[in-house]
């Protein structure tokens, strides 16, 4: 042995078995030798474990290590084989080695064997690549006695090890191999078979590994008749019915989670349920868009009848009280809206949302003649699955052995019962894991009682007026049911679900434009020339209830409200809205200062990352009931951006004032800039790698740039580096007066990295003056650049710019100019090739899975974000730029209200005539005419009585977005509308007296502006809720920790507020 | 085998960058290449330890699978930690990466620990993508960065072994919810004794006697 070394490492197989059995070994050394081709070797070495195997056909303590090495060499062997000689495999074949691993099964010989087995198996089938070595491996029937032997499945690495196995075969699967596993004669799959009794096994992977087998099965079988005969007859009913029990027991348990909670303690539990829901949701997406039409039919009926009618719809308008009730509507919306999004099978789908929408309720009228046609329940099928398995397979036979595994705990009751069931009653009692076996049953509806409507070529006034009269007159429980959910007047809980769920109808591929159409649904891209008034009124209502300063919808409920409004509308390029609805519409910013970084951060993370329905229902949280924060301005502002892109887009114009900071605008690297009238600090930058370059320093409005000379022309620099000086962070090096620390951050929203830097260098100086004016320079520009862009949020919010921000730099003059006006940079006359890829973000700009609580949940973890940390760690001008941030952000915290106008109407004729009544209650409606006579209201703040004093309402100018200039929208003789702070109800308005003559003019009424400042933290307000801290305890929490000197430990603590799980909670 | 906790990884990346060859190399050591022999598996279980206590990995390797969205969403889903994998001699399937990882935290746990992996750093001669390109994209994006190869084991089971002592971190820090085994983490049957003398992160667990 030890005289050739290289043996052993060339021909691996014989590696282990040369320890055994060294007397037999030493003539095949020889012939290697002899014979160096690998072919003989392999050859020789298989036989020579076909020679151990046959001396130990009885597994022993003392062979087990022999065997299972032998086992091992095998299998590299035949891959050797497969992919060098196939003599191999006939060796293998002639001597029927599997044979030899079945016998060794079969002796009960323990994990060890049985795993190292399984293993090996596994590899062989998963690296044979030649289709007649796969034949080889398959033949003569062994493989399938392999899969039908009785495993310790109570093991879980053996299950784990098998149902690899199985999953591998089911990847080999195809028109040819597909007869070595299924055997028309005897009606055996035992691969599918035996897979399936897994498909509610407790480990997770199990249940994947089974999906994906009869996944594969379903692909590869779509040829052969008779295998989708044998799965339809045999298996498919069993199985789907079991599956859709299996679905509705979760759903059921899910219900019961959300109900039970308390204090968000169900969350991750509930996350499991939902993400398991969809899990099911996608895996039967996937079995159906394999698109065997036989497959899928058992699917459906399954599907509709035994689950989402029954179970889901049913839910939807079943009193509280009734027994048969068992899931409460707001998750049954929710797991709606799920399925609509994820499955597109049109007979499905469309049968479904046919049901929601044109569904009356004749269907819950006791059954007369149950055999009519089959009953809708949701109930527990009369046998397990692998019981009705066995049933159908071996019907006449003797029973099989029974498994030793987990589900044979309590199976005989489960026999028992499903006895009984067949005997003739129906199966009651409920199991012990608590599911409920109570029946649900539904009469059943004609698939497609839709009421036809028999207008055929009616005008869109003619629809119009149908829909609204079909809505009124017949009855529809579950679309009043959906329709009458949008009310946001208390929470927007059931509101944002049914949002989801008409996202959802009209977005889905599978659901007939004809029925949408009928129902004047917003079918996306299609022209149109009319629109639901029912729900684009509903939809004005909620973004009205969204922009009260205490308003209680969620974000996601606005940006869905603006979504589906914008389909509603938008017909192509032009837009159908009637004067009187935008007119409702009005875009207006509560705050006085905005703190800058959340201003810009909160734009980028939404224009990066628009809403993504289906990523927003995977999201468990928002089923639990709203409560608690949101950080307020973070929605201020969200709300502020979605509500004028929307405005803007309605009219038609093009969002010219944001971002505030715009690429194109800014100085890059090769630039060449005028300096003659700048000035320049010299320095040595050295940066962090040791590279050290001789350059001048300048600072612009925006930015700090490191330049040299150009060559040509006399005061003119190339740009080296440009970086904004809101990111910048300054500080003195410790041992060298005449230098100074430069970090820039890379401003990213990417929770997961931590922020990079684009800079970090040292700056020496000539001297120490120097050094000290570049610092200062350095922090009155960063205070400067902080302060513009305060200046163009104000400008854009039409807010009151502070002059003393223009002072520094004597930009005095633009502080009454039109935010166009603020300068975007400082060197006007250089220009440079607009070469701006202004579309490089990363991806993961933020992975949020929903938008909205933007980044801040990470920074707590890390250092401060480059955006927010406000603070060079520098003194004297360094604690000026700390202090600044500090106070942006403890203003904006206190978010003012946004106010809507709500106005009245105009063209008061068709407005009446097209408002329908509306269901919610509490509104100021007059009876059937819905008329209410909204009185003119004096645009001054006293028209907002219920305000306590301290709350009085600064007069402010407004953004309207449908002015022409601000200057008309404070006109006097403009006519207002309701104070917000009445409810914001969409008020159909008639009989004005003084309507103003055009949209123009008019001026909605600022109320309730919050005028605290930060010398009110000493005195502050006692009634929040410490639970859930609202931006009251925000600023008196400044007050206190301002006070200890403790501003950026606030912040900090700001931050860690906004926990991305809150997002979906409600403000208070 | 009586272990502490359970982890389940999943290996995801391009077909051909020698997911599963890891896999193996990592579980059962003897399957040393020769003969340019290929071998790979799609699941694999060792014991290794770490901080004295037994710690059971367990790989599923989602090759094959990606044309059921059913199946990669429940995949990541289930796992507490992801191996994702490039070949440092093909640079598209570095160029991948993105919509791997963007799919990986859509559908994953919040906490599930990823280490990128370029493999077949033996093949020096053929690289296409530059290491320190490989440890950009790892900090860029917060993944802990190792360069493998399967063929000659180098650096496989400090990947597996450094991902598994990130997630035993986690759950000494309480971020993990290990009581949820959603989450990709199990907690043995049995807390078992802390056993010093067993170093078995050298050895598969079930390598048995006498091989290699």
């Amino acid at each position: 042995m030890l005289h050739c070394p290289r043996i052993a490492g060339g021909g691996c197989f014989l590696g282990g078995s040369l320890k055994f059995e060294n007397h037999c070994y030493d003539a095949l050394i020889t012939s290697f030798y002899l014979c160096h081709p690998l072919i003989f070797r392999a050859c020789l070495s298989v036989r020579y474990m076909y020679h151990v195997l046959t001396k130990n056909t009885t597994v022993t303590d003392h062979n087990r290590n022999l065997l299972v090495e032998t086992i091992r060499s095998i299998t590299e062997i035949l891959i050797w084989g497969d992919q060098n000689d196939s003599s191999v495999f006939d060796f293998f074949l002639e001597k029927n080695m599997f044979a030899f691993f079945l016998n060794i099964l079969r002796q009960k010989s323990g994990r060890y064997v049985c795993v190292q087995l399984l293993q090996t198996l596994n590899i062989l089938f998963e690296n044979i690549s030649h289709e007649t070595s796969l034949y080889y491996l398959l033949s003569n029937n062994h493989v399938n006695s392999i899969i039908v032997h009785k495993f310790d499945f109570s093991d879980e690495e053996i299950m784990a090890y098998y149902i690899s196995f199985l999953k591998t075969l089911s990847l080999k699967l195809n028109n040819h191999t597909v007869h070595f596993f299924y055997n028309e004669h005897t009606n055996d799959f035992a691969l599918y078979t035996e897979a399936i009794k897994f498909f509610n096994h407790p480990e997770s992977m199990v249940r994947i590994a089974v999906r994906t087998i009869t996944l594969n099965v379903y692909k590869g079988e779509l040829d052969n008749q008779h295998m989708l005969h044998y799965i339809r007859d045999k298996t498919a009913v069993p199985y789907f019915s079991n599956l859709v029990w299996f679905i509705g027991s979760h759903v059921i348990e899910l219900d019961k989670c959300v109900q039970t909670d308390e204090e968000h303690k169900n969350r991750g539990k509930l996350s499991d349920l939902v993400a398991e829901h969809l899990d099911h949701l996608h895996y039967l997406n996937d079995i159906l868009i394999i698109n065997c039409e036989f497959l899928n039919d058992v699917l459906t009926d399954h599907l509709l009848n035994r689950l989402f009618l029954p179970l889901y719809v049913y839910s939807l308008v079943s009193p509280e009280t009734s027994e048969e009730r068992k899931i409460n509507p707001q998750v049954s919306l929710y797991l709606l809206s799920q399925v609509f999004l994820i499955i597109h099978y049109q007979p499905l789908v469309n049968a479904l949302a046919d049901v929601i929408f044109n569904g009356d309720l004749s269907v819950f009228t006791p059954p007369t003649d149950a055999s009519a046609g089959g009953v809708r329940r949701f109930v527990k099928p009369p046998e397990s699955l692998e019981r009705s398995l066995e049933l159908s397979r071996h019907r006449g036979r003797k029973r099989t052995q029974k498994r030793p595994n987990y589900k044979n705990l309590g199976e005989e009751e489960d026999e028992e019962r499903a006895g009984t069931a067949r005997g003739g009653g129906s199966s009651k009692g409920s199991r012990a894991s608590g599911e409920t076996a109570e029946e649900i049953e539904m009469v059943v509806m004609e698939k497609c009682k839709v009421s036809e409507l028999t207008e055929q070529n009616i005008t869109d006034e003619e629809k119009t007026a149908a829909a609204t009269r079909t809505h009124t007159q017949r009855s529809r429980p579950f679309l009043d049911m959906v329709y009458s959910a949008l009310d946001c007047a208390d929470d927007d809980y059931h509101a944002l679900f049914v949002l989801c769920l008409l996202y959802a109808v009209s977005h889905s591929k599978g659901i007939n434009c004809d029925l949408l159409e009928r129902l004047q649904l917003p079918v996306p891209d299609q022209e149109r020339s009319s629109y639901s008034l029912v729900l684009v009124e509903r939809l004005i209502r909620v973004m009205n209830q969204a922009a009260q300063p205490d308003g209680k919808v969620r974000l996601a409920t606005l940006e869905l409200s603006c979504l589906l409004l914008k389909q509603s509308v938008l017909s192509g390029s032009h837009c159908i809205i009637k004067d009187v609805h935008l007119a409702c519409l009005e875009v207006r910013f509560p705050g006085e200062e905005i703190f800058l970084d959340m201003f810009e951060d909160e734009y980028r993370s939404m224009t990066n990352k628009p809403l993504n329905v289906e990523y927003l229902m995977m999201d468990a949280s928002i089923l639990l009931l709203p409560c608690g924060d949101v950080e307020k301005t973070r929605r201020a502002i969200r709300v502020f951006f979605m509500l004028r892109s929307l405005s803007l887009q309605l009219q038609g114009e093009p969002e010219t004032q944001l971002p505030l900071t715009r690429p194109e605008d800014l100085i890059k690297t090769d630039d060449v800039l005028d300096l003659n009238n700048s000035d320049l600090i010299a320095c040595m930058v050295v940066s962090k790698d040791g590279g050290q370059a001789q350059r001048f320093l300048a600072v612009d409005v925006y930015q700090m740039s490191l330049v040299e000379p150009e060559t040509k022309r006399l005061g003119w620099g190339v740009v080296k580096f440009a970086g904004l000086l809101q990111d910048m962070q300054v500080s003195g090096v410790e041992d060298d007066s005449r230098a100074l620390n430069i970090v820039i951050h890379k401003p990213s929203s990417n929770p997961h990295a931590k922020p990079l830097p684009i800079l970090q260098a040292n700056f020496i100086f000539a001297d120490h003056i120097r050094c000290i004016i570049a610092k200062q320079r350095l922090a009155k520009g960063r205070i400067q650049a902080r302060r513009m862009k305060m200046q163009r949020i104000a400008a854009l919010l039409d807010l009151p710019v502070q002059p003393s921000a223009t002072e520094v730099l004597g930009f005095g003059q633009t502080a009454n100019a039109s935010p166009s006006g603020l300068p975007f940079r400082f060197y006007e006359q250089s220009r440079r090739a607009p070469n701006d890829p202004t579309a490089n973000r990363s991806v993961f700009a933020s992975v949020d899975k929903v938008p909205g609580f933007a980044v801040a949940h990470c920074v707590s973890q890390h250092s401060p974000s480059p955006l927010s940390s406000p603070s060079p760690p520098s003194s004297g001008s360094g604690s000026t730029g700390r202090c600044d941030s500090v106070t942006a952000s403890t203003i904006s915290a206190q978010t003012g209200p946004f106010s809507f106008s709500l106005l009245p109407s105009i063209d008061d004729g068709t407005f009446l005539e097209h408002t329908p009544p509306s269901s919610s209650g509490g509104e100021s409606e007059g009876g059937g005419a819905g008329v209410t006579v909204v009185s003119s209201t004096p645009s001054t703040p006293v028209s907002a009585p219920a305000l306590a004093p301290s709350l009085t309402p600064a007069s402010q100018p407004t953004i309207s977005l449908l002015t022409d200039s601000s200057a008309d929208a404070l006109s006097v003789e403009s006519l207002t509308l309701l104070p917000p702070a009445d409810s914001p109800h969409l008020h159909p308005c008639t009989g004005h007296v003084g309507v103003a003559p055009s949209l123009q003019r008019r001026l909605s009424v600022p109320v309730c502006t919050r005028q605290k400042t930060l010398s009110t933290g000493g005195g502050r307000e006692t009634s929040w809720s410490r639970r859930w801290p609202d931006s009251r305890e925000a600023q008196s929490t400044f007050g206190s920790l301002c006070a200890r000197g403790g501003a950026a430990c606030f912040l900090a603590r700001m931050r860690q507020d906004a926990q991305p799980a809150k997002f979906f909670t409600h403000p208070d | 085998m009586a272990y502490a906790y359970l982890f389940k990884y999943i290996i995801i990346g391009d077909t051909g960058v020698g997911k599963s060859c890891l896999l193996l190399q990592f579980t059962d050591k003897r399957f040393q290449p020769v003969h340019d022999l290929t071998i790979g598996v799609e699941f694999g279980a060792r014991m290794i330890t770490i901080d004295g206590k037994q710690i059971k990995l367990q790989i599923w390797d989602t090759a094959g699978q990606e044309s059921f969205r059913s199946i990669t969403r429940s995949y990541y889903r289930g796992a507490a930690g992801a191996l994702l994998v490039y070949d440092i001699t093909r640079r598209d399937t570095f160029n991948h990466l993105t919509t791997w990882l963007e799919d990986a935290r859509q559908h994953s746990n919040s906490n599930m620990v990823i280490m990128l992996i370029g493999n077949k750093s033996d093949l020096e001669s053929r690289r296409e993508v530059k290491k320190e390109e490989g440890e950009a994209f790892a900090r860029e994006h917060g993944l802990i960065f190792m360069e493998t190869s399967a063929k000659t084991a180098s650096n496989v089971e400090e990947a597996f072994i450094n991902t598994a002592k990130e997630i035993y971190e986690k759950i000494q820090e309480g971020v993990f919810d290990i009581n949820n085994e959603a989450n990709g983490i199990k907690i043995g049957p049995q807390h078992p004794t802390t056993n010093s003398t067993l170093s078995s992160s050298q050895g598969s667990h079930q390598a048995g006697g006498g091989c290699c």
